[in-house]
């Protein structure tokens, strides 16, 4: 068992609707996809972020794509046009959700 | 079989216009869209009409795009879709007008779309008991009312087909939503009908592509960005659909990727519940969607389906909301961060004795957690030997005056505050911050009506 970056993995983008952010998140390969389905949960995320986003965070499968969006609500400090935040839009929520450290068994990457 | 080619030339008002006039120029390409309104957009131009009421509009429009390939546009048949109108279409319709009239270039018709701006209309549907209902906060629409800059509703693609169907050559609109700019074109060349959910959905989706310009291209490229081809001469993304297929592709002799990573990485941006995303034409069911290369720089996006209109339509309600100031100053090795904390510590002491009221105080350290936040590395090892840091204040106060309190205590603290300090960037100012009321309203609220301005 090894501890990784979900950035290892992963890659995706965050976007802003308001103080809601989304971030899709795809496995890099086919396989990883079910370490991220085991792995990145909303209870981790919401743990991950802390106050930081004060509201429900939701994730929603699109396995044909081989990923997931997440979106998390009262999530940018009031959104971009009350924000006090420097990242008002949540442009590096994206990065934010791949800094997560998750568990890979062995075999597994 | 039929194959319709349409370009995405804006991402927001503020783009680059390079990738739009290569496209322009050298794409084969029947129609561009190009997006400039993003959610606070509309206030923002709201509030420079009421300074002055030319303004209201992105001018850019017509002076990065049209005067530099607009003609070439028109020769070519290429027509163009916009929501640069903003708040103010007849001054972006008058522009254009202007312009097309200098360039000699009779018979060009000017479609323009009216009817988002529904401001007047409050009262009455106050009166007649919608109630605005906010729908991520709490809160009584009644208490913004007096304090709003614009309400706009986002319309779909009827109007701007109304103008294609007119022979328009460009089409202005206001809150047109950015997918329906795309899809307008599409159902107009294809004929589809009203209810056939599922090939709006598809030209919806090539919209949602399209729609952000470069970011469908190679540009905001976690998977890969190192090795996206000439990001300096970034193209933007082109969408190719005929009657069964949808590819994305960009224009020749451009930078920027198109692949199945760089697709999946705008597919879902700004997206929510990927079975539902919900526009004014048609609500998205993306859940079961294929993305797959099958060329060089092409993608072909499959499984698309959609499901009825909703009978509402999203409202931008935006209104002013108070005032906020970011202040910030510098330090450098050794101990960077203890020394910009200690300041921020210093700075919030004296705002207390000076009885600062702000309704929200957000401190943070660029270089170290302005970005990342709570997720930031802040550990010893992180922080041990750091090169510098900016402390960074930010105020939000309902009160302009206790706002600006803090702005001349900075800059002292050069000299009064802990070593090395470095002020830059000048003294902050007091922002106006305004504030969107996530709202909708019933279709029937909102009259569309699609007009031709012909260049004699």
């Amino acid at each position: 068992m090894a501890e990784i970056y979900l950035n290892d993995i992963a890659h995706g983008r965050s976007g802003d609707k308001g103080d809601t952010s989304n971030v899709c998140v795809y496995a890099r390969k086919p396989e990883y996809y079910k370490i991220i389905e085991r792995e990145v949960t909303p209870e981790k995320l919401k743990e991950h972020f802390g106050d930081m986003v004060q509201g429900e965070i939701v994730r929603y499968a699109v396995p044909t794509l081989g990923g997931f969006n997440f979106v998390m609500k009262h999530a940018l400090g009031g959104g971009a046009t009350m924000s006090l935040r420097l990242d008002s839009l949540g442009k590096s929520m994206g990065s934010a959700v791949m800094r997560l450290k998750i568990h890979v068994n062995d075999g597994e990457l | 079989m039929k194959k319709i080619a349409i370009g995405g030339g804006q991402g927001f008002w503020g783009d680059s216009p390079d990738a739009a006039l290569h496209m322009l120029r050298h794409a084969d390409i029947q129609y561009m869209s190009c997006d400039y309104l993003a959610e606070l957009t509309l206030s923002i131009m709201a509030r420079q009409q009421v300074k002055d009421p030319s303004k209201g509009y992105a001018p850019d429009f017509v002076s990065r795009i049209l005067k530099e390939a607009g003609k070439e546009a028109w020769q070519k048949n290429i027509r163009i879709c916009t929501n640069a109108g903003g708040m103010n279409i007849t001054g972006c319709v008058d522009a254009i007008h202007e312009w097309a009239s200098s360039q000699d270039m009779k018979g060009y018709r000017i479609g323009y779309v009216t009817g988002d701006n529904i401001k007047d209309k409050i009262p009455k549907l106050l009166k007649d008991g919608w109630t605005f209902p906010n729908l991520d906060y709490e809160g009584d629409f009644k208490d913004i009312q007096d304090k709003i800059y614009n309400v706009n509703a986002y319309i779909g693609h009827e109007g701007i087909e109304g103008c294609l169907s007119q022979g328009a050559d460009v089409v202005i609109t206001g809150r047109a939503a950015d997918s329906a700019l795309f899809l307008a074109p599409l159902k107009h060349e294809f004929g589809w009908a009203a209810d056939d959910w599922d090939n709006l959905a598809r030209g919806i989706m090539a919209g949602h592509l399209l729609e952000c310009g470069g970011q469908g291209a190679g540009g905001n490229y976690m998977y890969d960005w190192r090795n996206v081809p000439r990001m300096d001469e970034l193209g933007f993304p082109i969408a190719e659909l005929t009657e069964d297929t949808m590819d994305i592709t960009k224009a020749p002799d451009c930078g920027g990727i198109i692949c199945e990573q760089s697709c999946k990485e705008q597919f879902l941006y700004e997206v929510l519940d990927p079975a539902n995303y919900i526009t004014p034409d048609v609500n998205v069911d993306v859940s079961h969607a294929t993305i797959t290369q099958i060329g060089d720089n092409r993608v072909r996006i499959g499984g698309i389906k959609g499901k009825p209109k909703p009978d509402t339509l999203k409202l931008c309600v935006g209104y002013h909301k108070g005032w906020k100031t970011v202040s910030m100053l510098s330090f450098a090795w050794p101990d960077a961060y203890e020394k910009a904390k200690y300041c921020g510590e210093v700075i919030m002491k004296k705002m207390a004795r000076l009885g600062m009221r702000a309704d929200e105080v957000h401190i943070s350290y660029i270089g170290l957690n302005s970005l990342h936040l709570n997720v930031a590395d802040m550990s010893e090892e992180a922080l041990k030997n750091l090169n510098e840091c900016v402390l960074r204040i930010a105020v939000f106060s309902e009160d302009k005056k206790e706002c600006a309190k803090i702005i001349p205590e900075i800059s002292p603290l050069q000299l009064n505050g802990p070593p090395g300090a470095s002020f830059f960037g000048g003294r902050a100012h007091v922002q106006e911050v305004m504030a969107l009321w996530p709202t909708v309203v019933p279709r029937d609220a909102v009259d569309i009506q699609s007009h031709i301005l012909e260049v004699k």
